[in-house]
């Protein structure tokens, strides 16, 4: 009995307030990496040079610190120049920059997947190139893009746990601070991994659907 | 346009003198002629010869190094992206191996350029897109992608969508070359149509047949220059020139042998 009640009044708000902040991290991180990802992409095959080196030297950069690195730096190293997040924008900012240079491969990727006649057709009809890059070249490659931009987010809803390392208390910090108050860290860390699967496989869930619902017959090849 | 404004003896299309180097390569070594209302021009020749630069020089999709282009007797400056971009929807490009939108149905591809470049409400942009798939022969098909049609149907998409824009020249790059056998007439027919209803052409091709049979004109080009023009019957049997005489000889030969084979 005292377990359940262990479970009901200690663990339970815990892990409510613990996925809700997460939640709260992964959601927006997404948005914006995946934003500041097509840009970047895009800035790196078809941006002028200036832009293009600097997209090359975002990517570099922030594919290059370990994210944790990145995280102590937006939140500690900053705060020397004056500059002070919360540790929630912290953790927002790294993640969503770190996960925007991992998109931006993918896009690229995809980008320079798309054949040449492409481009040529939609500027045969007057398209200007910014307008075929937008209407017939970035829709193509995104869809070719999907299924790594798909694995970036899977990772994204893991690598959120080291929030907690700038003291934004999520998931895992929930889950650290209660195993440690009662010397219980089999029971708590596997609450917490399931309720990160559990997180995952909606992320699998709707990242299966948007395929689906974007999917060309014969352009991409079949789906198992 | 005004046609009755125009004077009857501009051409629809002039080139004059264009250039063009690859690195060391000279693949065009100062090219010009001239188009009327309603004339087809095709051009033969080997291939590395130079005629597909050609067109692509003509669309300014390749940038040539020296000479002049002209519509209607007005010179276009490619500089000027709104002067450009207003050329090209003026002169239709149809390409070897198609270039139609993967990711978007036949209707679709038809559509898009009407919506975006010419700013045409979507309904009235599909219904036109849908009579020029008719005109066609492929209304029924308008719902499938490209990967769902075959050759000669992904061709005639991608001359609807050029018509579409209301060109006054079109100019054809080897329209069936990447076409099974079987399927090359389909788009022969809808090349004959075209030009039954008057529009000013350049076709480059190896269907010496064809060329012989639509256009008024044949020019025979090698080595980035036209070594040769006139009317088919010329050409094909009595060329002046050496050079043209060899491959038109080759061509014509192979071709009754495989009119033989049948």
């Amino acid at each position: 009995m005292s377990e359940f009640l262990f479970l009901r009044n200690e663990v339970a708000p815990a892990m409510i307030r613990g996925v809700w902040m997460s939640i709260k991290l992964i959601v927006p991180s997404a948005v914006f990496g995946l934003v500041i990802g097509i840009i970047t992409g895009t800035l790196r095959v078809y941006g002028h040079a200036v832009l293009k080196s600097v997209a090359n030297i975002y990517v570099t950069l922030f594919r290059g610190f370990p994210l944790l690195v990145q995280l102590y730096l937006w939140y500690f190293g900053l705060a020397r120049f004056g500059i002070y997040f919360s540790p929630y924008t912290a953790a927002v900012i790294g993640f969503s920059l770190c996960s925007g240079a991992y998109h931006s491969e993918y896009i690229r990727g995809a980008l320079l997947s798309i054949k040449e006649g492409q481009m040529l057709g939609a500027q045969s009809l007057g398209f200007s190139k910014t307008q075929a890059l937008f209407s017939i070249i970035l829709p193509q490659a995104v869809r070719r893009a999907l299924p790594g931009c798909g694995n970036e987010l899977i990772y994204l809803i893991k690598y959120s746990s080291l929030a907690y390392m700038v003291t934004c208390i999520e998931l895992t910090g929930e889950a650290k601070i209660l195993a440690s108050l009662y010397f219980k860290y089999m029971e708590l860390f596997l609450i917490a991994g399931a309720i990160y699967l559990f997180l995952v496989s909606i992320a699998t869930w709707i990242l299966n659907h948007v395929e689906g619902w974007l999917a060309v017959p014969g352009f991409e090849p079949p789906r198992t | 346009m005004k046609d009755s404004a125009m004077p009857a003896n501009v051409p629809v299309l002039r080139i004059e003198n264009i250039k063009k180097r690859f690195g060391d390569k000279e693949i065009l070594k100062g090219v010009s002629f001239e188009l009327n209302r309603g004339d087809i021009k095709a051009i033969i020749g080997p291939s590395g010869g130079g005629k597909s630069t050609l067109l692509h020089c003509i669309n300014f999709l390749t940038l040539f190094d020296e000479g002049h282009v002209y519509l209607n007797g007005i010179e276009i400056d490619h500089a000027n992206k709104r002067e450009l971009y207003a050329y090209r929807q003026k002169v239709g490009m149809i390409f070897q191996d198609f270039n139609l939108f993967d990711h978007l149905s036949a209707l679709q591809n038809v559509q898009i350029g009407l919506v975006r470049v010419k700013k045409i409400p979507k309904a009235e942009a599909r219904e036109r897109a849908v009579a020029e798939l008719e005109r066609v022969g492929l209304k029924e098909h308008m719902n499938k992608y490209p990967a769902e049609l075959s050759g000669g149907q992904k061709q005639r998409v991608s001359i609807a969508r050029a018509l579409a824009m209301d060109p006054e020249v079109m100019l054809l790059d080897e329209p069936t070359s990447a076409l099974d056998p079987e399927l090359v007439g389909e788009v022969h027919s809808v090349i004959q149509k075209l030009a039954a209803g008057g529009m000013t052409m350049i076709l480059v091709t190896h269907e010496i047949g064809f060329a012989g049979s639509l256009a008024k004109e044949i020019m025979f080009m090698d080595e980035g220059v036209i070594v040769e023009k006139g009317p088919p019957r010329k050409i094909l049997y009595e060329a002046s020139q050496a050079r043209t005489r060899e491959f038109c000889d080759k061509i014509i030969h192979f071709h009754h042998r495989e009119d033989d084979q049948e």
